[in-house]
């Protein structure tokens, strides 16, 4: 497959987020499951052992947790720039869970596609950029060229 | 930071250089060594094959190159005119006497990479059989380039100074007859 026609950013990072301090960009989760479903099973026990914890260390992440009939268990994802993700939980175990919100709180919300170049500075010379005079004495700013070459004769 | 913009700092990376070149007493292969580097662009630390970077080079003094050896006579200069019997073979010195500019015009050519930009940085070389360049080209140059050979000096441009200080083997005695 090649790399032109997939979707694609530069590294970049959240106005340069944990430079200063660090401010999480999640900013808030829902998690929707089943009272009676066997595909919630995980995610009940998630809500049972784990969720009030990952609340309390994470008081700056709104967590929802909202049980209704469903099939699919989800939680769904919202950044400070307006991504919205969502990940399905079917069948999860309570530790895949965990690890998959933690990943989701960890995350910048920047859209995850292929990154052109793996590499990334504001500033990119201290010289600056190369030029026609770059590194030339800088006697030829004022000496005049091919003064042989006038045809007066003051050559 | 910088002052500038970036659109300025784009324009003055690739912005084109004026070189000089005095040809005097040059051998055309060296002339046209350094005039390819130039042309191409090969000098620029920036240097693609997809971006035109090709520098403009006016030589002058093309009447005035020196050939070594005995490439005037010996040198054979080919063409064919496309009809039958059309191949004409010049020496280097007829084909210099015909066109001053010719054999340095020539030698670059056959340097330069052959392809579709040869033409284009053809146009960017600028021969002049004499000193004299029109004045619009002349406010252009940016540098003079250093010639590849020494100029030699004859002997009727040193002074009678320099002559006379220049140390001898032997002195003639007074009456030494010279024959």
């Amino acid at each position: 497959m090649t790399g032109r026609g997939t979707p694609s950013r530069y590294l970049a990072s959240v106005l340069r987020n944990g430079v200063g301090r660090y401010v999480c960009q999640l900013q808030r989760l829902t998690l929707t499951l089943s009272r009676d479903a066997p595909s919630s099973r995980g995610a009940r026990e998630y809500v049972e052992e784990k969720v009030v914890d990952f609340a309390r260390q994470n008081p700056q992440i709104v967590f929802y947790v909202c049980p209704k009939k469903i099939r699919i268990p989800t939680v769904v994802a919202e950044y400070l720039n307006g991504t919205v993700e969502e990940k399905f939980l079917t069948s999860k175990t309570s530790d895949e869970i965990a690890e998959i919100i933690h990943k989701l709180a960890n995350q910048s919300g920047l859209e995850i596609i292929r990154i052109r170049k793996p590499f990334h500075t504001d500033n990119p010379s201290i010289q600056g950029q190369w030029h026609p005079f770059t590194n030339k004495p800088s006697v030829l700013s004022v000496q005049e060229i091919g003064q042989q070459c006038l045809s007066s004769p003051q050559k | 930071m910088s002052s500038y913009s970036k659109a300025a700092q784009q324009w003055a990376t690739f912005a084109r250089a004026w070189y000089l070149l005095d040809a005097r007493m040059q051998p055309p292969g060296k002339i046209a060594e350094i005039s390819s580097i130039r042309l191409q662009g090969k000098h620029k630390p920036v240097y693609h094959a997809l971006s035109d970077l090709g520098d403009h080079v006016v030589i002058i003094n093309t009447r005035h190159i020196a050939f070594s050896g005995n490439k005037w006579e010996q040198k054979v200069y080919s063409s064919h005119t496309g009809y039958p019997g059309g191949f004409k073979q010049v020496t280097a010195a007829e084909l210099h006497q015909k066109a001053p500019t010719a054999i340095v015009k020539l030698a670059i050519y056959g340097m330069l990479p052959k392809n579709l930009h040869r033409r284009t940085m053809m146009q960017r070389l600028h021969l002049f059989a004499d000193d004299v360049i029109p004045e619009e080209i002349r406010k252009n140059l940016v540098e003079q380039l250093p010639q590849p050979r020494r100029v030699p000096k004859r002997l009727d441009e040193y002074t009678q100074e320099e002559i006379d200080a220049f140390p001898r083997v032997w002195n003639p005695p007074k009456d030494f007859r010279w024959r």
